[in-house]
């Protein structure tokens, strides 16, 4: 049985994930990510099960990860239709790995909805994530979004 | 099935002009499916590194028919109808396997991996006239090159050599690593909110201006070449060129060119009706595409990396594929955007109007500036051949 408190300090940056995409706040997004040893993974099922290495989103380090924030805020801007996202996330396994280290599995669901207003699923799958709470912040040190959508209904701006 | 009659639908005179009818227009759908896709044209399906072994199949679409492609226990690559020929039920549901037959689920007909029948339980019952070697697997025409395999529902369409020609050949095996020798890396899909014609109407003139990574890492396309055939293909070459502003990035490994043994160019292929490979910095990469709708057309981009290469290159050649070029690509989302916004933008009364490059009427094969426009015209013209579209007169 996982300390409460632990449990707790792991959900609030859950919680500080999904509200800082649901809010487009990029920087918020990166500040749940440590600098050391950082990753953040989009991949789907089908490249998981049929052990293909390719991802949607390949940020290993935590340049890419900054760099992610850049294509988003820079790059791209003015030229993809925005859309609203809700994530919705719910735990399901929470090891201790020692050192202050927990590897924690959830669901995911994320909804989003067009500038006309429309509501979608754009994607349904499970987080493997690998959260320290070594430091004042929780944090984590690599996050995999595995997407049940193999064929998402549109192109992906933002991580899931 | 192909109706032989065109439809009453005019096509503008002006060379240049399209009208946007035809990116909507369900009619028009219809019959692009009957006289493109599952007419004489060739359809890229696998490439021989995504089923290496004997077993190892593959599903996915030529315009709306499902298929499956297995490599078959005699070494073969057959293309098939992902339907049971007794009653039509889907016979392959997952994406890729390996498998050491098909039952079909219904009626528990078995076929082996070259496609034959081997049994169908109660046959004592069936006519007399029925023999097992008129209901093996429905295979397609198919043909491979440079590991890639590619099929037609058309026995009218002519050998898979004379639909790409010399040249169209030649840039396949430059896209595929010169030699075909490749290994699959995997897949992002995506469905974009577009006409299939639309997505297929990309060219060099919005490159620059477009997507703002070249401009903000200063990475200029070098001297390049297009070519557009006579069968509606586009071959594109560009030398490739430092960016010079490459610390723009934290990470800069993203856009370094290491594949020494490659010619330091950038390979585009569009096939007609719209199949795209591209080799560009060290992505090695097939766009299978298939339309689901006037309206939706959905994207498997595969990604590969090439037999000699070490961990480090395999590595670098990964963190590329899934970083610059795809759906989310830093240079390629907006192709994405564009797509959804012009089919929106197209459900407007009028025509689409190409102007770059556009100087009388040309004449395919054609040779046009590496960043114009007017390449797709030659395209847009083999098109209104194929739909029987007259021309209107000036």
């Amino acid at each position: 049985m996982t300390n409460p408190d632990v449990l707790a300090r792991i959900d609030a940056l859950q919680i500080k994930y999904q509200r800082a995409l649901d809010g487009a706040d990029m920087t918020g997004w990166l500040d749940c990510f440590g600098e050391k040893d950082a990753s953040y993974i989009c991949t789907t099922r089908e490249n998981e099960e049929q052990n293909l290495p390719l991802a949607l989103m390949m940020d290993d380090s935590y340049d890419r990860l900054k760099d992610r924030v850049r294509f988003i805020t820079e790059v791209w801007s003015g030229t993809y239709e925005d859309y609203q996202t809700r994530h919705f996330v719910q735990r399901l396994d929470c090891a201790d790995k020692g050192a202050g280290l927990y590897a924690v599995a959830s669901n995911f669901m994320v909804a989003y909805t067009s500038a006309r207003g429309r509501s979608e699923i754009l994607a349904a799958g499970i987080y493997q994530d690998e959260i320290s709470l070594a430091g004042n912040d929780a944090k984590f040190r690599s996050k995999k979004a595995i997407l049940d959508t193999v064929a998402t209904p549109r192109y992906l701006v933002y991580p899931v | 099935m192909d109706t032989q009659q065109a439809l009453p639908f005019r096509w503008p005179a002006t060379y240049s002009e399209i009208p946007k009818e035809v990116f909507h227009r369900e009619d028009i759908y219809r019959l692009e499916l009957e006289r493109i896709f599952y007419g004489p044209h060739w359809h890229p399906m696998a490439h021989i590194a995504e089923v290496p072994n004997p077993g190892d199949f593959k599903t996915t679409y030529l315009g709306e028919a499902p298929i499956l492609i297995i490599h078959g226990d005699d070494g073969k690559i057959r293309v098939f109808f992902n339907s049971c020929p007794h009653r039509g039920t889907q016979l392959q549901t997952c994406s890729r396997g390996s498998a050491k037959g098909i039952t079909c689920p219904y009626h528990r007909w078995a076929f082996d991996n070259n496609g034959g029948l081997i049994a169908a339980p109660g046959s004592e019952r069936f006519p007399e006239s029925f023999r097992k070697q008129d209901y093996g697997l429905r295979a397609l025409r198919s043909d491979m090159v440079h590991g890639l395999v590619f099929a037609t529902c058309s026995a009218a369409a002519p050998t898979l050599e004379q639909f790409l020609g010399a040249d169209g050949k030649e840039y396949v095996g430059n896209v595929l690593g010169g030699d075909g020798r490749l290994n699959l890396l995997g897949y992002q899909k995506v469905v974009y909110a577009t006409n299939w014609k639309e997505y297929g109407d990309n060219e060099g003139y919005h490159a620059p201006l477009l997507h703002r990574a070249f401009r903000l890492l200063q990475w200029q396309g070098g001297n390049g070449t297009q070519c557009v055939t006579a069968q509606g293909h586009k071959l594109i070459t560009a030398e490739l060129q430092a960016s010079r502003n490459a610390s723009f990035l934290d990470d800069a490994s993203l856009v370094e060119f290491r594949d020494k043994k490659l010619p330091p160019r950038s390979v585009v292929v569009n096939l007609f009706p719209m199949s795209t490979m591209t080799k560009h910095m060290d992505v090695i990469n097939v766009r299978y595409s298939f339309p689901r709708s006037p309206n939706e057309t959905e994207v498997h981009y595969a990604y590969f990396s090439h037999a000699d290469d070490d961990a480090a290159m395999v590595r670098h050649r990964l963190r590329q594929a899934s970083n610059l070029l795809g759906p989310s690509g830093l240079i390629s989302l907006e192709d994405g955007a564009v797509f959804n916004r012009l089919h929106e933008g197209s459900n407007t009364l009028g025509k689409v109007r190409f102007q770059k490059g556009v100087n009388g009427v040309l004449e395919a094969p054609a040779f046009v500036e590496q960043n114009d426009e007017a390449s797709n015209l030659v395209k847009w013209e083999h098109y209104r051949q194929i739909m029987g579209f007259e021309r209107d007169q000036p």
